[in-house]
């Protein structure tokens, strides 16, 4: 027998347990791991706005700044690329931090001042007014509640695959919006960016046949209507793009089909099977 | 004509037109010398000698600095010295050739002679004696102070013509490299020499390389900076516009090194000319069989190509750089991954990035060894480093010193001082990342660890003379107003921190700004430093800080009391 | 541009390496801006999404969206210009051509003359110094330039003092 690979090689390797120290109390976790994951899961509040477990650490938003202790020396790094290996010492709540914290809370109340998401968490910290002038902008598509975080922008680009929206512009007149702030053509629909977005800002709508995207200069998408009980339920372009992931025999039973109609549908065929009945008629 | 790289026969055919045995008129063609009329006084005098038919050879060179007499025109006559012409106009072209056909050089117009000049890496080129009335090069405040090894060629040979530059001993430590050095000895060479990165940062070059070479995975990647994106700094502009072949050998030797196939100039389109020179040299080089495949007979391959940048300060940093060259948006990610770790170079290869002038000091280590390098300069800060002599001083230009020599010496005694007689408040170092140091702290030897210690950095070596009609708050504004241009916007100290930082510097200004806004201001200074993503935040309040610590009195002179 | 030209500039590009960037700057070069119907071209031409060449093109300020006028003059406003002066010479170009600046709200500078003559942009650095404050026009730099110097050097491009 020739020497090859086994299935469990080819498995990652099992993670090796560490224990981290955060605030004087030690943790167990895998080696490797996010610290900001750890931090989560024993309830250890560490304040952020850009992290999000499917998407690499992207270190914009700059809350989840810890003190990493080594060698006697405290040194500050964000929570979110730090990685968990025995020994590591941390402080989420050294005087630095806290002053350095409170300035970009304050920052942020003046960026997005229309956040009650952002005002709820700067809050949490102590943070309810801001020295800074605030940002006025009655046009905003985002309505004044967007930091910036591009977690919008990274959803729609590295996951969704569409592409619709990204960065315009740089330093402080950066935006996030469609190509020359006109509706889109690649844009599915699917409201990825408002289901991750921290502050609540993209805003979108179902009206009719139509899925509008308010904060992405108006594109309207086209919903799928069920051609059983005619509800519309799931922007077409995603729906194709859905389906066009799964085999056809399964894929034909569920084509234009709303949620609802779907279960419906695969119930009476399991019935049918199971009694002996023509499926075709489902 | 590509095949065995023959260096003797360049040799001979270079110098052959660097002391051609007739009179040879070389005018300074740097992109200064051009702006201030070198091209036409070059047309002028290519006129003249066609229409007169006199046996003159007609060449261009780099710039040798002194930026302030530009334009530049050197005078070669036999068994003479060479004599440097300056503020020559078109006007000037008749007469200069009128007296070179006598064997003489027009006197009113020299600015000093040249006997002999060490190209350094074994080259002496003895022109000859004679002209004693002009003041010798060695004797001219400007240049006395300098010591020239980087810009060693820079305004004496013809930087479109690979013939010139293996005449003053160009790619005989290229050809040393390949053919007698292993990868091993290269990099504890440039480990001993004790080399330090010129782009600012100073870290370890020989260190670098050898964790490039060392990174997981065969393929490897080098890159040069040549986004020098501090304004006020040209050192980078010069040496590639007056001697591009210097670059091309260091990068040969450090491809060998390290075992990368492919290397890339990643330059600011802002300068178009260093572009072509840089372009010209590679396909020279190529032609000669110094780029390719099978370099000097060595067995290895290594090309060069050219990515232009489009205007973002911020790609000076290394993340930003490959994202740019990568045909994205220059916006950087934390680090690691590195560039030299796999995942974090370009197209995810581990790739060594170094700046023009790092590279361009290779071909002298390897050359005169690194005993003779290490010795220059001061502990721990070997070498020379070129910097961009700018702003209210006398002297303007392009100085050359070993690191560790005062800011006294290099604005006080090579540039003269304020000018037209003002009295200098304070210098900037290191472009919009560094700090405003004042004259009473010019004994600071300009060094990587003394300039940090006074709050600003060695950046890439741009000093920026303030005297005293320079507002100092003014100044600020001006850095951050920059900065905040330039921010990428990613993360929010530099984006919005920047921003206020401005807001209050402009309200200061308006005499509209309080005590307290003052604090602010300092306050945020320091979150901005010590909380921003990459280099540019961390560093853009500098000048702030630097302008707070020693020029209080300006910004509590703004505040209504 | 003509798709035959763009498909030219596209061929300069062998490699991915440096591409993208390359090529808009040709196209910038060639036409003095990048207009809308090149870009959504190129995007089709070599697979990338408008809405991130839409990115760079914003992000970067070499790039521009909009026409320019028939000569473009660039004030240098590196840090050797401003402590010589280049604000000064900025104002008085603004009131000898009539022009109103201000940064935009994409964050760059560019205002064109009302007979679409001139433009007028800034840099952050042409690396000559030496002879700052320095201006540029149609790519020919003019160093030690103050506000009695620019009529002269403007006159050169067809100005006319009203």
């Amino acid at each position: 027998m020739t020497q090859g690979k086994t299935g469990t090689e080819l498995a990652e390797p099992p993670k090796k347990p560490v224990t981290v120290s955060i605030n004087g109390n030690a943790y167990r976790a895998d080696e490797g791991e996010c610290l900001l994951t750890v931090a989560e899961r024993v309830k250890i509040p560490i304040p952020h706005f850009c992290f999000e477990q499917s998407l690499e650490p992207y270190g914009a938003c700059r809350l989840c700044m810890v003190g990493v202790v080594h060698h006697g020396k405290t040194v500050m790094e964000t929570a979110c690329t730090l990685r968990a290996k025995e020994g590591l010492t941390v402080l989420t709540d050294t005087p630095d931090i806290v002053k350095y914290r409170t300035i970009l809370f304050e920052l942020y109340l003046a960026e997005a001042p229309k956040s009650a998401v952002v005002k709820e968490m700067a809050a949490r910290y102590g943070v309810t007014k801001t020295r800074f002038l605030r940002r006025v902008d009655t046009g905003d598509p985002l309505g004044g509640a967007c930091i910036l975080c591009g977690l919008c922008v990274r959803v729609c680009n590295e996951i969704m695959g569409a592409g619709a929206i990204n960065f315009i512009n740089r330093g402080p007149y950066t935006v996030v919006n469609t190509p020359f702030t006109e509706p889109s053509r690649d844009c599915y629909g699917c409201g990825a960016c408002a289901a991750v977005c921290p502050t609540h800002a993209v805003s979108l709508e179902d009206r009719g046949g139509e899925r509008i995207l308010h904060s992405w200069s108006e594109t309207k998408v086209p919903l799928s209507q069920c051609v059983s009980c005619g509800k519309y339920f799931a922007p077409a372009a995603l729906e194709k793009s859905v389906l066009s992931r799964i085999e056809p025999p399964l894929r034909d039973d569920l084509e234009g089909l709303c949620p609802a109609c779907r279960a419906k549908k695969l119930a009476k065929k399991e019935i049918l099977a199971a009694t002996g009945g023509d499926p075709g008629d489902a | 004509m590509t095949g065995v790289f023959d260096r003797a026969a360049g040799e001979v055919a270079g110098q052959k037109k660097i002391l051609p045995g007739k009179p040879r008129i070389a005018v300074g063609l740097a992109t200064c010398g051009i702006a201030v009329g070198g091209e036409k006084v070059y047309e002028r005098l290519q006129e003249i000698i066609k229409k007169t038919g006199v046996d003159i050879s007609l060449a261009k060179t780099g710039c040798i600095g002194y930026c302030r007499e530009e334009p530049l025109v050197n005078i070669t006559i036999p068994g003479k010295p060479l004599v440097i012409l300056h503020k020559v106009t078109e006007e000037d072209a008749e007469g200069i050739v009128e007296a070179v056909k006598k064997g003489t050089v027009p006197y009113k117009k020299a600015l000093c002679r040249v006997p002999s000049w060490d190209h350094v890496t074994g080259t002496v080129i003895t022109y000859g004696n004679g002209f004693d009335e002009i003041p010798l090069y060695a004797d001219i405040p400007f240049f006395k102070h300098q010591k020239k090894v980087i810009l060693r060629n820079a305004g004496f040979i013809n930087p479109e013509d690979i013939d010139e530059y293996l005449a003053v001993g160009g790619y005989a430590a290229a050809e040393q490299a390949l053919t007698r050095m292993d990868s091993e000895t290269i990099i504890s060479e440039v480990e001993k020499s004790g080399l330090r990165g010129r782009g600012g940062a100073g870290f370890p070059t020989g260190m670098k390389w050898r964790i490039t070479r060392d990174a997981p995975g065969a393929a490897k990647y080098i890159i040069c900076n040549a986004d020098e994106g501090d304004p006020g700094a040209y050192m980078n502009r010069n040496e590639m516009e007056s001697d591009p072949h210097m670059l091309i050998e260091g990068m040969i030797i450090g491809a060998y090194a390290i075992g990368a196939k492919e290397g890339l100039i990643y330059i600011r389109a802002e300068y178009p000319l260093a572009i072509r020179r840089l372009v010209h040299a590679i396909g020279e080089a190529r032609a000669l069989g110094l780029l390719g495949k099978d370099i000097i007979g060595a067995g290895f391959d290594f090309d060069i190509r050219i990515a232009t940048g489009a205007g973002a300060f911020v790609c000076g940093e290394s993340t930003a750089l490959v994202a740019s060259i990568e045909g994205r948006t220059g916006r950087p990610h934390p680090r690691p991954p590195r560039l030299t770790d796999p995942g974090g170079g370009l197209w995810g290869i581990p790739s060594d990035l170094n700046n023009v002038e790092t590279w361009c000091n290779i071909p002298v280590i390897i050359r005169n060894g690194s005993g003779w390098y290490a010795k220059i300069g001061a502990e721990k800060n070997a070498g020379t480093k070129v910097f961009s002599l700018v702003g209210k001083v006398d002297r303007v230009g392009l100085v050359e010193v070993p690191l560790g020599t005062s800011l006294n010496t290099i604005v006080c005694d090579i540039g003269n001082g304020g000018a037209q007689g003002k009295k200098v408040k304070a210098v900037q170092t290191g472009g919009p990342s560094g700090g405003c140091i004042p004259v009473r702290l010019f004994d600071t030897p300009v060094n990587y660890e003394s300039l940090n210690a006074v709050g600003s950095i060695m950046g890439s070596g741009g000093i920026v003379v303030m005297d005293e009609d320079t507002d100092m708050v003014d100044i600020a504004r001006y850095f951050i107003n920059f900065a905040t241009g330039e921010s990428c916007g990613k993360c929010v100290p530099c984006r919005e921190g920047l921003r206020h930082t401005l807001i209050l510097l402009n309200r200061l200004i308006a005499r509209k700004g309080t005590a307290k806004d003052l604090e602010t201001l300092a306050l945020l200074a320091d979150t901005i430093k010590n909380t921003s993503l990459c280099g540019l935040g961390q560093s853009a309040p500098n000048p702030v800080l630097t302008t707070l610590a020693y020029f209080r009195e300006e910004y509590d002179a703004l505040v209504k009391p | 541009m003509e798709e035959k030209t763009l498909e030219e500039i596209i061929a300069r590009y062998d490699s991915p390496t440096g591409k993208v960037l390359g090529i808009l700057g040709d196209i910038q070069r060639s036409e003095g801006y990048i207009p809308r119907e090149t870009l959504e071209m190129l995007s089709v031409k070599i697979d990338v999404r408008i809405s991130q060449l839409y990115s760079i093109v914003t992000f970067y300020s070499f790039f521009s969206l909009k026409p320019v006028g028939e000569h473009v003059i660039t004030i240098c406003m590196g840090t050797a210009c401003h402590v010589r002066g280049a604000v000064g010479v900025l104002d008085a170009l603004e009131s000898l051509l009539d022009i109103h600046g201000d940064t935009t709200e994409d964050g760059k500078f560019s205002v064109t003359t009302k007979d679409n003559k001139f433009t007028v942009e800034i840099a952050r650095c042409f690396g000559a110094c030496s002879m700052a404050p320095v201006l540029q026009i149609d790519g020919t730099l003019y160093g030690y330039a103050n506000p009695d110097t620019l009529p002269a050097i403007l006159e050169q491009y067809g100005w006319r003092a009203a």
